[in-house]
């Protein structure tokens, strides 16, 4: 007998959003990348087809790090020193796409060169984001937004706090906007309206919800992306925004990746512990509707590679 | 529409310093302009006052019967507080605000309020908080609230449940729940018990601009479910004359009618529908928006209005 497979038909619509742009398009990368327009929950395939895959974005450091884990130095080695040759490197890794993160030693002078050596070194769509600290943040990337003018860059971190000023400069100089708010569905909408009121198109909009790490909070960011994209497909115009989350950047705190000694033998080898716990990380939320993850160690980015492809073709 | 008027709170700047300054004319003046306003009881929350309980209870009490002939609402966790409040007040049924199912609570305030004759608030809340869902919240009311009030033999009339608001701005959840709970409460005992809401707290962290719009709305979808008791700011003319559109079935003016049709959906266990609104009118756009917060249909937003 044959069992008729229930299915949502849903009005809403993810956000089409490309990133980069190319020589045709006024900027320098080798390629577009599209995300978003999901018209279904997530690799429900049954109910709507998955259009764009999700893309693995690989963090890298304008500095190199004082604060990574002796892991990830161990993988990235001599590339860690010098952004340019840390970008190629992880494009060879397998990155689709780039986030160079700016650090607070950094001038925007520093910043600017900075941005301009990975845009030579590597032809992927790039994400800039600030060390994190609003005026901070301001200062660098209004110098970078005008230095690389055109490439779409994605700006980050645009929060309550500053956005208006990360907003303008992405408007004048053709760039897009990372929208970050604090787990919080109200908020993440909230950023999203004061954003489209300023006058920035909203297919210049990525939303990044924060998320934790497995075990640090990972159900609250999943049921908070799970709620956005309900809302999206329910027709809530400010919530139709792909979603970006630094799992790298979360995962690499948790204790279980950090902490090579003094931990239960149980616990297993220190490096599979650590990585596993990165593409568990992002594995989980890429179903919960992440379209770019932001990762650190090259392992992950080809295991959750292989995980993408199995979840785009299941 | 019963409303205990709730201006007397010491969230107030202005409360807190006439109190710091035993401003008896002010306690007195505020209470006036209450009742004047349409209250029908007159709340007094002055926090737990640990410390000057024993003065500060009486003295307010003292003031306001001086001046009001409506029953004062005593509205403190602090239960010596309480018992202080209730051997002062001479004239009216006072309420006490509030019990939980919390057994601690329980053990305590109902007794209380059973030796001084007063009605009692009971919250549908738990040592586990507030559930989500109606049934739970009809549940700690009919499994733990009325059970217990029953074996002390309280008289049933003298209780009022509150089925707890919350806002809109983090706990959207929350809102269609309530209204279902208040539904559901009319049927849950005979006779019916009183059901009575904090109606502002629906706006709670929720920008001041908007937030009269909202507890508006609310109240017209809680009338519909038979609310006809609340703690609230009885000054809100616009509030007023919802409660007046709906309680006399006036639908003359274009906003009465929205009104009316929003309680009559809500009523019917139906949602407002685009239909109901003339979606020329800014106003009653601002009212469909406003619907659909709180119906938990589209996610709040403190800039929801203009999205």
């Amino acid at each position: 007998m044959p069992i008729e497979i229930p299915k949502d038909k849903w009005n809403g619509k993810v956000r089409t959003i490309n990133l980069g742009a190319t020589a045709a398009e006024g900027g320098t990368r080798a390629k577009v990348i599209t995300v978003g327009g999901e018209t279904s929950m997530p690799y429900l395939h049954f109910e709507a087809p998955t259009p764009n895959t999700p893309l693995i974005a690989v963090e890298i450091k304008s500095r190199k790090p004082t604060d990574w884990s002796p892991l990830l130095a161990e993988a990235w080695g001599e590339a860690m020193n010098n952004p340019a040759a840390w970008a190629k490197a992880a494009e060879a890794a397998g990155a689709e796409m780039l986030i160079l993160w700016l650090t607070l030693e950094d001038t925007p002078a520093d910043a600017v060169s900075a941005v301009k050596a990975v845009l030579a070194a590597s032809g992927l769509p790039l994400a800039v984001f600030g060390p994190g600290q609003a005026e901070k943040d301001n200062d660098l990337m209004v110098a970078v937004a005008e230095a690389a003018k055109g490439e779409r860059l994605l700006l980050g971190i645009c929060e309550d706090k500053n956005y208006r000023t990360i907003v303008a400069t992405a408007m004048a100089n053709g760039h897009l906007v990372n929208a970050r708010t604090p787990m919080d569905v109200n908020l993440a909408k909230q950023l999203n309206i004061l954003i489209t009121d300023m006058g920035l198109p909203a297919d210049r909009i990525i939303m990044d919800p924060t998320v934790g790490a497995l075990g640090y909070g990972i159900e609250y960011g999943y049921s908070v992306m799970e709620r956005l994209r309900l809302a999206a497909l329910q027709g809530d115009s400010m919530t139709q925004f792909p979603m970006l989350v630094t799992v790298g950047f979360e995962a690499w705190k948790a204790k279980e990746s950090k902490v090579g000694e003094g931990v239960p033998a149980s616990w297993g080898k220190w490096e599979a512990r650590a990585i596993n716990w990165e593409i568990t990380t992002a594995t989980a939320l890429i179903e919960s509707g992440a379209s770019i993850v932001v990762l650190r160690h090259p392992e992950s980015v080809k295991r959750v590679k292989a995980a993408i492809s199995e979840l785009m073709t299941a | 529409m019963y409303i205990i008027g709730e201006n007397i709170h010491i969230i107030s700047e202005k409360v807190k310093e006439a109190l710091t300054n035993r401003d008896r004319e002010f306690f007195m003046d505020l209470a006036v302009r209450q009742v004047e306003a349409g209250a029908k009881a007159v709340d007094i929350n002055l926090g737990p006052r640990k410390k000057d309980w024993a003065e500060v209870f009486p003295w307010v009490v003292e003031a306001v019967e001086a001046v009001v002939d409506v029953p004062l609402s005593i509205d403190t966790t602090n239960v010596d507080g309480m018992e202080a409040a209730l051997k002062t007040i001479k004239k009216n049924q006072p309420i006490l605000n509030s019990t939980s199912a919390e057994p601690e609570r329980l053990e305590k305030i109902p007794a209380l309020a059973k030796k001084y004759g007063a009605k009692i608030i009971a919250l549908t809340m738990g040592t586990s908080g507030i559930p989500v869902e109606a049934d739970a919240r009809v549940e700690i009311a009919v499994g733990t609230l009325i059970p217990h009030l029953m074996e002390i033999d309280f008289p049933m009339e003298n209780l009022i449940i509150d089925p707890l608001v919350l806002t809109t701005s983090g706990c959207q959840q929350y809102c269609p729940q309530l209204i279902e709970t208040v539904r559901m409460l009319k049927y849950a005992w005979d006779p019916a018990p009183m059901v009575s809401v904090g109606l502002s707290n629906v706006s709670n962290a929720v920008p001041n601009d908007n937030r009269p719009l909202i507890n508006r709305v609310y109240l017209a979808m809680l009338m519909g479910v038979g609310l006809e008791m609340m703690i609230a700011n009885p000054f809100d003319e616009k509030q007023n004359n919802v409660i007046k559109w709906i309680e006399t079935r006036d639908t003359s003016t274009p906003l009465a009618r929205v009104y009316n049709k929003i309680a009559e959906r809500t009523e019917a266990g139906e949602q407002p529908a685009p239909e109901d609104f003339d979606m020329t009118d800014p106003e009653q756009v601002d009212i469909w928006k406003t619907t659909q917060i709180l119906l938990n249909n589209v996610i709040y937003a403190d800039a929801y209005l203009a999205n």
